[in-house]
């Protein structure tokens, strides 16, 4: 596969194309007809899942660092070009994309009926700047794509989404944006600072990189203007506000891309740049205490009001926040355990809360309402749904065998070394996933048949089905066989590690962190 | 580089080439206007004379940009540099604008008395006097010029009640600005016995100012703060730029403020260098103030085109901070957001202009819902114009402020740009609900926009525009480069510039 790949020169334009092509995709979409319009964008959305799987490939693990960079001046006076590159960090995220998006636009076939057109156009385009997003290596860039998928998803809430749209639109639109224009700010400053010290300017990613020496006191500043942007965006407690009402006001597509991609540019910019850039300001001891505790109690706090929310599509997003919450332990805590799981989380939550959040749109579909109480006992008449919806609330819960167990569990493992009371303390977490979600699992499809508007529901269609399987396979195949995914990232994660931990540090963490690979075989 | 003796007839006419040819034009149109003056035909043959004007003295400019004019010695009454024709560039660029603008709107509003465009013209003559002087006398002439032509512009809708008050209270306040500014320029002749720009710099550079320069200083500041509509001296902006026909406010907040902002980069870089550590803590209260208060102003406007008119004053505020560095690198940022800032704001104003009726006072928020439907390239016009001048990436608003920070950091200042998105932030909660009422609420009554209609001139010029905010949006390269060239060469007199 990898000899044949090589030899159509692919790792040469594979990154430029993953790029392009959604955009490109756009062009025929708008002049095409309205009813073609999901037809054109399930075809490009196809295309670029089939392309970017060849990186699978490519991105070898036996390489440390970053592969496939390419670099095209393009403000040249400013010290800023179109630089990208890919490790295995960037490699998941990228998959994870390409793979969620034509399944959303699946999800969207029948969901979205006007403008169908610009639906899809705006999919494209969000396409774009997300595979950018995880892809940039020069911050400019990063900035730009991090703004700019800010537009097709701001429409995507605004024109197509729930009673409330308007309200969740400009809340996350400017949530989001006070995060980013401090960055910004931080970014400039950067950059100078380095400008300064080494005479170069440039926004490269590894330019930085080499020249943190030269930040010297402004470090903890600049941390804490990268640090909010990224916290805002996955949402760390206490600024997760807008996320409740968006995921439930966006339409299942833009629910499913929400929590399964965009949540994660927030803890990817944390992995990429923000503990990168100022190791010691990050895993100084007074801002680790700060985010391991906002990450408790993200976990505790987002288990605990999923727990009482009557309406299923909240209970889902507020779960996000709980899984979050894992992903920051997992982070901040800066094992090798914890970090691949802080990842591995990121990748199964795509899949499993995508997957939750598509079944609540099929629901919802069919009944029009989304309180949990108007259900109960479906099981009898929709057993196929109910069958894949207990799966990935299980795989939700973490249980073992299932993808979301993999991730916790090394957070949990990796955690507990450098944090055993919080990570005593996070464990309770996985519990009370289990209540919310088993609980409205009873709610929902066992219990008795008591409202006769549910007892005509239609099972699955062929379309939807074809959208929930692949999720479901992935589902079971990460949860069985996470390896070669935990092999492809772990030189990057290695490499992170390394920026992270002061040299002087024992090389312990490292050590340990070789086996779990491993262990975790089946 | 070709050499102009200044003090020769031919030199001082080659070096006010576009001045003189605009003039010239000017009062050609006026003579054929004065025969024609009474049908819609003659409207338009005045307009398209005008453009035409307009595009003649752009070649003036350009042959005087192209071979690199330099004056032979110092240079008297006028500049002869890169910035002054750039400068003179965004005020021809604006006028240009206005008169395809205006073409499609006069007819409309029946305002049919076609001494409309010279009017413009001359106006712009008087922006580049302005923006190009070197001496104060100049300065003071090409303001005057400038401004008695848009007071009467201001109140071409005779008609209309609002159109005459914005008249009067910007002629008003016009005099009273001009009467700080000439008291200045006053104090500061006594203070350095000359009026040209970079002499009374190398008077005043290496002492302590004089008390007669620091208040005259002070006193221009004043004259030049109402000029640009910055808070303090902000309060006449909102009613004159709201009773104002539209094309006309759109002129106003583009070419006057584009004018006087070059003239205050360049009396503060060549006549007052030595004296940043005064003004610079002025210019940044005036900035801080102008942004938190035209932003947070602004959010509270129903009629958009009272919002764009607030939304003006905090954009004065971004400039205003973009003068602060007291560097070249600063006035290349004056020059690059002025130009961003221009192309938006007219693109904006034109839009508004197509939307409504009667001066378009009463074109609020809610009469734009569901434009998107009927009207979808005007509503994605002014989508692109609400997020260019909130600054998002893509779009030359975004490079604008990009290179305002780069220019204010680099001197190790990090509280402005951190007040600048932070006010940013919060245009974003008037910027957006203009994006919003036109794509995501239903219409009230799809049949209002029936009229919504686009003149094929303006029509143009707005898709020009449009294109021009994306394409500099994401490739802004070669224009940053020529905007940092032409601030280069802002102070001539060999006087450095407090060594930066």
């Amino acid at each position: 596969m990898t000899s044949l790949l090589e030899s159509i020169g692919y790792g040469q334009w594979i990154l430029h194309l993953l790029v392009l092509l959604p955009l490109l995709g756009v062009v025929p979409l708008l002049l095409g007809a309205e009813r073609n319009a999901k037809w054109v964008a399930l075809v490009v959305t196809t295309a670029e899942f089939l392309l970017s799987a060849g990186l699978w490939w490519v991105v070898t693990p036996q390489q440390t660092g970053m592969q496939l960079i390419s670099d095209t001046p393009w403000i040249a006076s400013w010290g800023i070009s179109y630089r990208v590159g890919i490790d295995g960090i960037s490699l998941v995220m990228v998959l994870l994309t390409t793979v969620l998006m034509p399944l959303s636009v699946l999800a969207s076939w029948h969901y979205i009926t006007t403008k169908e057109r610009a639906f899809y156009a705006l999919m494209l385009t969000l396409l774009t700047g997300l595979v950018g997003v995880f892809i940039a290596l020069d911050l400019f860039l990063f900035y730009v794509f991090f703004e700019v998928v800010l537009i097709p998803m701001y429409f995507i809430i605004g024109i197509w989404g729930g009673a409330n749209r308007l309200y969740a639109a400009i809340k996350f639109f400017i949530y989001t944006l006070v995060g980013s224009l401090l960055m910004l700010v931080a970014i400039v400053v950067l950059v100078w600072k380095i400008q300064s010290a080494t005479g170069e300017l440039s926004f490269s990613y590894q330019h930085v990189l080499d020249n943190l020496g030269a930040l010297g006191n402004t470090a903890p500043w600049l941390f804490t203007a990268f640090a909010l942007a990224f916290a805002i965006k996955v949402p760390i407690f206490p600024f997760h506000t807008w996320l409740p009402d968006a995921h439930v006001e966006a339409p299942t597509a833009g629910s499913v891309l929400l929590a399964g991609i965009m949540l994660k540019i927030g803890t990817y910019g944390f992995l990429r740049f923000a503990v990168p850039f100022f190791p010691q300001v990050a895993m100084s001891t007074e801002v680790s205490a700060i985010m391991v505790t906002l990450a408790l109690i993200g976990i505790i706090y987002g288990a605990l009001v999923a727990m009482v929310q009557p309406d299923i599509k909240k209970l889902v997003a507020y779960s996000s926040v709980s899984h979050l919450g894992f992903v920051m332990l997992g982070i901040w805590a800066g094992t090798m355990q914890s970090v691949q799981g802080a990842l591995m989380i990121m990748i199964s939550h795509g899949f499993s809360t995508g997957a939750l959040f598509l079944l609540v749109g099929m629901l919802y579909e069919r009944r029009h309402t989304r309180l949990i109480e108007d259900y109960g006992g479906i099981a009898r008449v929709v057993p196929v749904f109910s069958l894949i919806l207990t799966v990935v609330a299980l795989s939700s819960i973490g249980l073992p065998g299932l993808n979301g167990f993999i991730g916790e569990f090394l957070v949990l493992l990796g955690s507990f070394t450098a944090y055993p009371w919080a990570t005593g303390i996070a464990t309770t977490g996985v519990i009370f996933a289990a209540a919310y979600l088993l609980w409205a699992l009873q709610r929902l499809i066992f219990n008795r048949l008591d409202n006769p508007e549910n007892e005509h529901l239609s099972d699955l269609s062929g379309r939807e089905l074809a959208v929930l399987v692949p999720l479901v396979i992935g589902i079971v195949w990460l949860g069985l066989y996470p390896a070669p995914v935990l092999q492809r990232m772990e030189p990057a994660t290695r490499r992170y590690l390394e920026a992270v931990r002061p040299r002087s540090a024992p090389p312990e963490n490292l050590r340990v962190g070789a086996g779990p690979v491993a262990e975790v075989r089946p | 580089m070709t050499q102009l003796d200044l003090s020769s007839p031919l030199g001082i006419t080659l070096a006010l080439l576009p001045e003189i040819l605009l003039t010239t034009w000017a009062i050609i149109v006026l003579l054929v206007v004065s025969w024609r003056h009474e049908t819609v035909e003659d409207s338009r043959v005045a307009g398209w004379l005008s453009f035409a004007g307009v595009l003649v003295s752009g070649a003036g400019l350009a042959a005087l940009w192209v071979n690199q004019v330099v004056p032979d010695g110092l240079a008297q009454m006028v500049a002869l540099d890169p910035f002054r024709y750039a400068a003179s560039a965004i005020a021809l660029l604006s006028a240009g604008a206005t008169i395809l603008l205006s073409l499609g709107y006069l007819e409309r509003e029946h305002l049919l008395a076609p001494e409309y465009y010279p009017l413009v013209l001359l106006a712009t003559a008087g922006m580049m006097f302005l923006a190009g002087a070197e001496d104060f006398i100049v300065l003071f002439l090409g303001l005057e010029v400038m401004s008695v032509a848009v007071y009467v512009l201001a109140g071409y809708n005779r008609a209309n009640a609002f159109s005459a008050e914005a008249a009067l209270k910007y002629f008003l306040i016009g005099a009273f600005a001009s009467g700080f500014l000439l008291y200045g320029i006053a104090l500061t002749y006594g203070a350095t016995g000359t009026t040209n720009l970079s002499i009374a710099g190398a008077q005043l550079a290496g002492r302590p100012l004089p008390l007669m320069a620091a208040l005259g200083l002070g006193l221009l500041l004043i004259g030049f703060g109402f000029k640009v509509a910055a808070v303090p001296f902000h309060m006449w902006a909102p009613d004159v730029y709201d009773g104002s026909p539209t094309p006309v406010t759109g002129f106003m907040a583009t070419g006057v403020k584009a004018a006087a902002f070059a003239a205050l980069v360049r009396v503060l870089l060549e006549t007052f260098p030595s004296a940043d550590r005064i003004w610079q803590p002025i210019i940044a209260g005036l900035a801080i103030a102008s942004m938190v208060v035209g932003n947070l102003i602004a959010l509270a406007q129903r009629s958009l085109k009272r919002m764009l008119a607030y939304s003006s004053i905090a954009h004065a505020g971004y400039l205003l901070v973009a003068v602060w560095p007291a560097s070249r690198t600063g006035a290349g940022a004056v020059l690059a957001y002025l130009l961003a800032y221009s192309l938006t704001t007219l693109a904006s104003f034109g839009f508004l202009s197509a939307l409504g009726r009667g001066g378009e006072r009463e074109v609020t928020y809610d009469d734009i819902a569901g434009l998107a439907a009927t009207r979808p390239w005007i509503a994605a016009g002014l989508s692109v114009c609400m997020l260019s001048l909130l600054g998002f990436p893509g779009t030359f608003g975004f490079i604008g402020k990009w290179y305002i920070m780069t220019a204010v950091i680099a001197e190790g200042q990090v509280i402005l740009p951190v007040i600048l998105v932070l006010t940013s932030v919060i245009s974003a909660g008037y910027y957006l609900p203009v994006i919003m009422a036109m794509y995501m609420r239903p219409a009230a009554a799809p049949a209002r926009f029936d009229k919504v209609r686009l003149a094929p001139a303006a029509a143009g010029a707005l898709a020009l525009s449009i294109a021009a905010i994306v394409v500099f949006g994401f490739w802004p390269g070669g224009l940053l480069d020529l905007a940092g060239r032409s601030a280069q060469t802002l102070t001539q007199t060999g006087m450095p510039v407090a060594g930066r």
